[in-house]
């Protein structure tokens, strides 16, 4: 009988954060513009101790300019896009669930075509509506998805779907008679795409960003052990003294915002909110003590290297990030599936 | 394999905590009093099916069958004993609190309710599902201390499940899931044992070793179990109490040579039936052929 | 009660991440050069201010027509990249590449050192250039909407890298090119064409395009009325329009379209009246890249749609090779006789 101890939980954490380290390093190291690697740990180091005039402008301009904001969006989204996916998967009762299946994503291109419709020339015009566009679509699919005051998993489902499809249909019409405007940056933000540069001031964008994360996916996380005992059924959950009513709604939330934070900055990037979590259980367990926080940061080092794949397979051509998590993600999806028939 | 060993046992039934210290009052464990329920199917109609008033008590070690045909409200009243219902009227109480107002947490450390299994939906471990069953008496994030990982090895060797440990529940025929699921009940040391009609999908060697079973556990536990069953046989050899319910009223309850009458039986049950002693002094009862039964009347025995 | 607990100390510790994560990403120092070079504010076509030094060496484009324009102007030696589509002239094809023209790397074009970067609202996403201005590189953004707007951001563009004298015999040439045509076209009814852009689905052009506005220069109007760029449409639609022309662009993609022989035995096309009256023109692709070329697209195109105002310069001067640039003045005074408008 081994059950979960903290030490288990760091020292697992502790692994993955190594693995995304390095994968972090790569990310670092690859790009365009050539740099050597000690050439990137100087500038690192000569920025933490504050010796900024010493670093040559166009190093400091490639690594923290352009490589480690693209980097941290991508271990951010990947981190939300997970924890949302395994939020889901129970709340959902579905193995099938991913981020994107109660429509948040679609709300969230809506907002997004809008904005590009009506103010075109404003990235961060685009991510407030998309955002903007989720909260609506989470708003709406609760009020739907509940039954008898409470939320259902297959009411929930289905209203989600349903909202989903609505959602896209009003794209697909938008965005073939929306006058005159040649709405090209849709077709990336619907892919995902990481290359998205935040605004003037990273530092405040980015911060606020992660609060948010560390905030709804703190409170997934303190339903963690809830959340195991619901998915051996809601009944039995009950019996057990869970309240399960209130679970389902902070994961509900929690997750959905989770989503559309991710979205609101990088369009729908595929498959990692459905296959992370599965992979996770498959190496390290279904209890979602630990699977929580192994999955946020299973995502990030997914999200990290595709998005470092998809900047190198056709140099110097950039590949939205999604692409890669497509191509990447069906043959993952095969093998779990077999898996699992065994 | 031999249930019997229980040097393992740390006297998981004392539950400690439900009595408050230095209390010289012992409740019976269990008491339901004059309880009533009504359902209909919307609140302003008129009720479609009312229960009761039910009146009995269950004490430690004690093993109550609740009996009935189809629709008598015996799972209501599971429901009501399991603090999910609250009765309309009079009283459900366990260890001489209000089960309906209990807080779901203590009321989980108090009751288990032992289901039908459900499909899971990731793999799990034995020991992991069996453990869940110490969720009530976690805290936060709830990592199991070792009193927690005790009680769950006792509970699975007091079902005779130990070996089982390391499976995966899917792996698990139908008999060996349902020692694990009343493994993980046992582990939520509860004072009070529910069970609705867990021997439906056993054969008869299933059924006899779960109802020996409870019985066994019932004593070495010293809590109450209530069990709601079709066979009168096997309830009437195994329970101290019979609760005998038709279409929502209690029409008899105390021991089972009490209850099981044949004209009670017949008019209860709607068929043809008769009652005989065993040796054990346990009454057994039997279909009568209507045939036999006319051709030589005042043949079935009257224990009384 | 425990998830009450619990909020305190997730609240902490997402401030605490955020605030780590915004101070480790700062806006970085924009690039400085040794010797900081005189700059000059400009404004684009888009509004934008932008700062660009007086002295462009290294120019970077982001689209095929701007590499076109830029070639034109004499500028090729400053040309120190361009992107993968840019074809014509070949040379361009040989000059370092930074990616397509939707998803550059930025890395590259940073690494290129450009002194003016040259993107255009036709092809490129408002993502790029809002990542290109935010580490500090000049990007002048070209937003035509006629041909009268392509001279004058010809003659923009020339003044800011420092060719005004090339760029303004280019474009007086050009004009007088155009005025030529529009004497000789003076008088003549406009012929009434349907510009295919695509056979299947039908795609035509809008009021709003570039091609709108080339075709009233070359002596012709669309019978396709619609404000959205480019309007799907049904062969009924078509027979409904009566065009008396069919002119379609030849590109690389479709180096058949517009072959009359292939029409005729195309089903219903057969049956259109300029179909089985031959009145099918096919004009080269450049009459929708926004360069100089386009004026020579235009005076093929008025050429073959009113072929006897200009039978007399053809006896002048042999048959045109519109392929290359050449520079032919026209001669004034057309003869009467026209097949459009009967």
């Amino acid at each position: 009988m081994r059950p979960l101890t903290p030490r288990r939980l760091l020292s697992v954490c502790a692994i993955l954060a190594g693995v995304l380290f390095v994968v972090v390093v790569l990310s670092l190291r690859l790009g365009a513009y050539s740099i050597s690697s000690g050439d990137i740990v100087m500038t690192l180091i000569n920025r933490v101790i504050g010796r900024t005039n010493q670093i040559p402008s166009e190093f400091n301009l490639v690594v923290f300019g352009l490589r480690l904001p693209r980097i941290a969006l991508g271990i951010l989204v990947g981190a939300s896009l997970s924890v949302a996916g395994a939020g889901f998967q129970a709340l959902l009762r579905n193995p099938l669930a991913d981020p994107y299946v109660l429509g948040v994503s679609s709300g969230a291109a809506l907002g997004a075509i809008l904005s590009l419709s009506l103010a075109p020339h404003s990235p961060l015009a685009m991510q407030g509506a998309a955002f903007l566009g989720a909260v609506g679509t989470i708003a709406a699919v609760y009020f739907l998805g509940r039954r008898g005051g409470q939320l259902d998993s297959s009411t929930l489902l289905l209203a989600g779907i349903i909202s989903a499809s609505f959602l896209s249909a009003i794209i697909s019409f938008l965005m073939t008679t929306l006058a005159g405007r040649d709405l090209r940056g849709m077709a990336f933000w619907l892919m995902g795409d990481l290359s998205s540069a935040p605004p003037a001031d990273p530092g405040r964008w980015f911060g606020w960003l992660f609060f948010v994360f560390f905030i709804a996916a703190g409170a997934i996380y303190t339903t963690a052990s809830d959340l195991n005992l619901i998915l051996t059924g809601e009944e039995e959950a009950r019996h057990l003294g869970v309240h399960v009513g209130r679970v389902k709604l902070v994961v509900y939330v929690s997750a959905s915002l989770l989503t559309g934070l991710a979205v609101s900055v990088s369009g729908s990037i595929g498959y990692v909110g459905l296959l992370v979590p599965h992979v996770i259980r498959m190496i390290f367990g279904s209890d979602y003590r630990l699977l929580i926080p192994a999955t946020a940061i299973g995502g990030a080092i997914a999200i990290v290297f595709a998005d470092t794949l998809a900047r190198m397979v056709v140099a110097p051509t950039e590949l939205p990030v999604g692409a890669m998590t497509a191509l990447a993600g069906a043959p993952v999806f095969i093998y779990l599936l077999r898996r699992r028939m065994r | 394999m031999s249930g019997e060993a229980d040097s393992a046992r740390t006297g998981a039934g004392s539950a400690s905590g439900s009595f408050p210290p230095g209390s010289g009052q012992n409740p019976a464990r269990v008491l339901v009093e004059q309880a009533t329920y009504a359902y209909a199917a919307t609140g302003r109609d008129a009720p479609e099916f009312t229960l009761g008033p039910i009146s009995f008590e269950g004490d430690r070690r004690e093993v109550i069958s609740i009996l009935g045909p189809n629709a008598s409200g015996k799972s209501t009243m599971l429901k009501l004993l399991a603090g999910v219902l609250k009765p309309l009227s009079g009283r459900v109480q366990i260890d001489g609190s209000d089960a309906s107002e209990l807080d779901p947490r203590v009321r989980a450390q108090r009751v288990a309710l032992v289901q039908q299994e459900s499909a899971l939906l990731f793999p799990l471990r034995v020991w992991e599902y069996v453990l869940q069953g110490r969720y009530p008496y976690g805290r936060r994030l709830r990592f199991q201390s070792a009193q927690d990982c005790r009680m769950a090895e006792n509970a699975l060797l007091q079902v005779g499940a130990d070996d089982l440990r390391d499976r995966w529940m899917e792996q698990l025929s139908g008999g060996e899931k349902q020692r694990v699921i009343l493994a993980r009940s046992l582990a939520q040391e509860p004072s009070l044992l529910l069970l609705d009609e867990p021997t439906q999908h056993l054969d008869i060697g299933g059924k006899v070793e779960l109802l020996r079973r409870l019985r066994r556990l019932a004593d070495e536990n010293r809590f109450t179990v209530v069990v709601v069953t079709h066979e009168l046989n096997l309830a009437a050899e195994f329970s101290d109490r019979i609760v005998l319910l038709q279409k929502g009223k209690c029409m008899r309850s105390g021991e089972p040579t009490e209850v099981y009458q044949r004209d009670l039986l017949e008019q209860v049950f709607q068929a043809p039936l008769e009652v005989h002693m065993s040796v054990t002094g346990k009454p057994r009862v039997l279909v009568r052929d209507p045939d036999i039964a006319a051709a030589r009347p005042g043949w079935t025995i009257d224990p009384n | 009660m425990q998830f009450r607990k619990s909020y305190p100390s997730i609240l902490f510790l997402a401030i605490a991440l955020g605030a780590t994560a915004a101070r480790a990403s700062q806006a970085p120092v924009p690039p400085a050069t040794t010797v900081p070079k005189p700059t000059a504010q400009v404004t684009d076509e888009l509004g934008r201010k932008v700062k660009v030094t007086t002295d462009v060496r290294r120019i970077v484009s982001l689209a095929p027509n701007l590499t076109e324009t830029v070639y034109a102007l004499g500028l090729q030696e400053r040309l120190a990249g361009d992107t993968d589509y840019c074809d014509y002239p070949k040379e361009a094809a040989g000059k370092p590449h930074v990616g397509g023209p939707m998803s550059p790397s930025i890395e590259a074009i940073v690494a290129l050192q450009p002194d003016l970067v040259l993107a255009t609202t036709s092809i490129n996403r408002v993502e790029t250039v809002a990542a290109l201005e935010r580490v500090g590189i000049a990007v002048y953004v070209s937003d035509p909407h006629s041909v009268e707007g392509l001279l004058a951001g010809i003659r923009k563009i020339a003044d800011i890298t420092g060719a005004s004298a090339s760029g303004k015999s280019m474009v007086d040439d050009l004009q007088a090119r155009l005025d030529s045509l529009h004497a000789s076209l003076n008088g003549s009814t406009p012929c009434r064409v349907l510009f295919v852009v695509w056979s299947s689905p039908l795609i035509s052009i809008g009021q709003g395009t570039f091609i709108a506005d080339a075709l009233k220069l070359a002596g012709a109007e669309s019978v396709v009325k619609s404000t959205r760029n480019w309007p799907e449409m049904s062969l009924e639609e078509v027979i409904r329009l009566r065009p008396e022309y069919l002119v379609f662009a030849r590109g690389h993609d479709d180096p058949d379209a517009g072959n009359l022989d292939a029409l005729r035995k195309k089903p219903v096309y057969r049956d259109l009246k300029p179909v089985r009256e031959g009145h099918v023109v096919s004009v080269s692709d450049s009459i929708d890249r926004p360069a100089p070329r386009m004026i020579d697209a235009i005076e093929a195109l008025a050429h073959q749609l009113h072929p006897e105002v200009f039978a007399a310069l053809r006896d002048d001067f042999g048959p045109r090779d519109w392929d290359s640039a050449s520079w032919l003045p026209a001669k004034a005074g057309a003869k009467e006789g026209y097949l459009c408008g009967r």
